[in-house]
């Protein structure tokens, strides 16, 4: 009998631990200011929206604020932390974590299971590009936000089978803006021009400054040519050197997400930095 | 005081004038028509014929020159003796009372007697046709100056022009440099050459048309350009019949100082355009000398038509020879608006489809 209570016992619990991975099993909150940048109603807010993202979507987005990273590089602290407080939906893990630390100035995002398909290299590099002013300039609230809002549109976009990637980033709603300034200005100088003709027109009345018409054909004459060479000099400038950044670089890809393995042997993607 | 002169037809007596369509004499009356040939030999006659008339006119002149009409000169009319007044310049018109042509020989005779003339080809009809067909194609143009257009004033002119005939020799110097540029595996070398240019050479100008008339504004005058001289005949006072005709008021002197401008541009223009191979040229010295210079006195046909529109007066010229016409049009505001407006709106909108297209691809 009591052998019997044990194997159910023991069937549930097997069965309780293979379902949990469906949900999140983490106990850590998606939001760990350690460093203690933003005000408390900052943080609950942020904290709600990162949780209605992840449940709404079944993937983590989680944002880690660090004083020191004590040695380890961004990477792994990222992966480390991400795999250590078990973040992340289902089997793989889906997730992404954010995090920055105020001592290096490092940020880093560590992406994990559909994380890794969703926030492509090219997709990471837009998002941070897009958030890495505010950090800099020490608006952390705001660039968390962004990173979360941001992050809801990745996921939803991968969703659709075809993640953000080289050639295919998300649309910037100011770049229709500065697409209509630029047509209309285009535009006012085309017309410009076309009125500008349109009014000349109207003006048939020009003095003469030359008499170019009145010259009598085959008058001219040429009868002294001289082309008296007087002196030379050399000037030189150094040739510019050539520039090897990663950003040059990184136009050549091919699109896709780079993977490595972290200490505890996950396969993460990611993308770091300073600030 | 001085001789006036009208061609009475040799057959029925009536007042005869030159027909730009047939280039001939034609009397109006009796359509009998003259060559300008016969009427050469006709027309010294005809100027023997007035001596007498002369000393009678000088009496009623007199009153003119001491009384407050300056610059006015008044003449008797043969064909009705009605007085014909006019400007001091005037050297043919028509009599305001019998509407007979005139011309005044003293204004186009001795020391005034033009070596040319260019006879009218074209007729006042041409000449208004050619102000519509201005109007067309301008989209800016008041519709209202198009609708309401009533010529005020339309008349057939012979003004005077100088033409000057000259050889330029020229002498010019520019400082112009060539470069050259390599590189090794660390520099970038500039070579520049420095070089002293010099040309010379001479050049023909042949008639250089500068308007002698006051009253004919400079630049209206030289958008007529160009006429074609080959087709300029010996002066004959019978060409000016039936039109107006205005002597000189600007002397030859006054004149070449805009003729020389221009001899002087287009001969340095012709000259810096032998200097080639540079890369940059700066033109260092330039001289010109004229020798074998010439003036000739030339009385150009010139149509011009007047109008008033919003109080403001418009004038317009036709060359008499060439048919084109000048004239500067007013500017509609607000259809200039609309158009600069409506275009870049227009413009904008084609642009702004495109640029979202590409977006959303």
């Amino acid at each position: 009998m009591k052998n019997r209570l044990y194997t159910v016992f023991f069937a549930l619990l097997l069965f309780i631990l293979m379902a949990f991975p469906a949900f999140a099993a983490s106990d850590m909150p998606r939001l760990v200011d350690e460093a203690g940048l933003l005000t408390s109603s900052e943080e609950r807010e942020l904290l709600d929206k990162l949780n209605e993202i992840s449940e709404r979507q079944q993937v983590d987005v989680v944002i880690v604020t660090a004083n020191s990273l004590e040695g380890a590089s961004a990477m792994d602290y990222a992966d480390d932390f991400y795999d250590e407080n078990d973040y992340g939906f289902g089997y793989e893990r889906d997730g992404i974590l954010f995090l920055i630390s105020m001592e290096e100035r490092d940020w880093y995002m560590s992406t994990s299971g559909f994380g890794i398909t969703a926030f492509t290299d090219a997709g990471l590099e837009f998002l941070s590009e897009k958030i890495l002013n505010d950090l800099s300039k020490g608006d952390y609230a705001q660039a968390f936000t962004t990173f979360a809002e941001m992050s809801d549109d990745y996921i939803a976009q991968a969703k659709t089978g075809k993640p953000y990637d080289e050639h295919h980033l998300p649309k910037d709603p100011f770049r229709l803006l500065f697409y209509l300034v630029a047509a209309l200005v285009i535009g006012f100088v085309i017309s410009l021009i076309v009125t500008g003709i349109m009014r000349s027109k109207l003006k048939s009345v020009h003095g003469q400054t030359a008499a170019g018409n009145y010259i009598k054909n085959g008058s001219m004459k040429l009868t002294t040519r001289n082309d008296l060479f007087l002196y030379r000099h050399v000037t030189r400038r150094e040739k510019p050197k050539q520039q090897n950044t990663s950003r040059s670089g990184s136009t050549h890809r091919s699109g896709g997400s780079t993977t490595h393995r972290s200490s505890s042997g996950r396969r993460h993607g990611g993308r770091g930095g300073k600030f | 005081m001085a001789t006036i002169q009208e061609y009475k037809c040799p057959c029925c007596g009536g007042a005869i004038a030159f027909d730009s369509t047939i280039q001939k004499m034609k009397c109006p009356y009796c359509d009998t028509e003259f060559d300008m040939e016969t009427l050469a030999g006709y027309d010294s006659e005809l100027q023997n014929d007035q001596k007498d008339d002369m000393q009678w006119q000088t009496a009623s002149g007199g009153e003119w020159q001491d009384g407050e009409a300056n610059g006015l000169r008044s003449y008797v009319c043969q064909s009705c003796g009605g007085e014909i007044a006019c400007d001091e310049n005037t050297a043919a018109t028509s009599c305001p009372f019998c509407g007979n042509p005139v011309i005044m020989m003293g204004q186009v005779s001795g020391a005034l007697k033009p070596d040319y003339v260019i006879p009218f080809q074209l007729d006042k009809k041409a000449a208004k046709e050619a102000l519509k067909k201005h109007y067309e194609g301008k989209r800016l143009l008041p519709k209202v100056f198009k609708d309401e257009n009533h010529i005020d004033e339309i008349k057939g002119i012979y003004v005077p022009f100088w033409l000057f005939d000259a050889s330029a020799d020229v002498k010019m110097r520019y400082k112009a440099t060539k470069a050259r540029t390599w590189s090794d595996s660390r520099y970038v070398y500039t070579e520049t050459s420095y070089f002293s240019v010099s040309r010379g050479g001479n050049l023909g100008f042949e008639k250089i048309p500068v308007d002698a008339s006051v009253k004919m504004p400079d630049d209206l005058m030289d958008s007529l350009e160009p006429f074609d001289f080959s087709k300029a005949e010996k002066f004959q006072t019978a060409y000016l019949a039936g039109y107006l005709a205005d002597k000189y008021d600007v002397d030859a002197q006054e004149s070449a100082k805009r003729a020389n401008d221009r001899i002087r541009k287009s001969s340095q223009e012709a000259f810096d355009a032998t200097v080639t191979g540079y890369a940059t040229v700066t033109k260092e010295n330039s001289s010109i000398q004229l020798k074998n210079r010439k003036v000739h006195y030339a009385l150009l046909p010139v149509w011009i038509l007047n109008t008033t529109w919003n109080g403001k007066n418009y004038l317009f010229a036709m060359n008499g020879q060439t048919g084109k016409m000048v004239g500067d049009l007013p500017l509609d505001k607000t259809a200039y608006k609309k158009w600069l407006f409506g275009l870049t709106g227009a413009i904008g909108g084609v642009l702004y489809a495109i640029l979202c297209l590409f977006y959303l691809l």
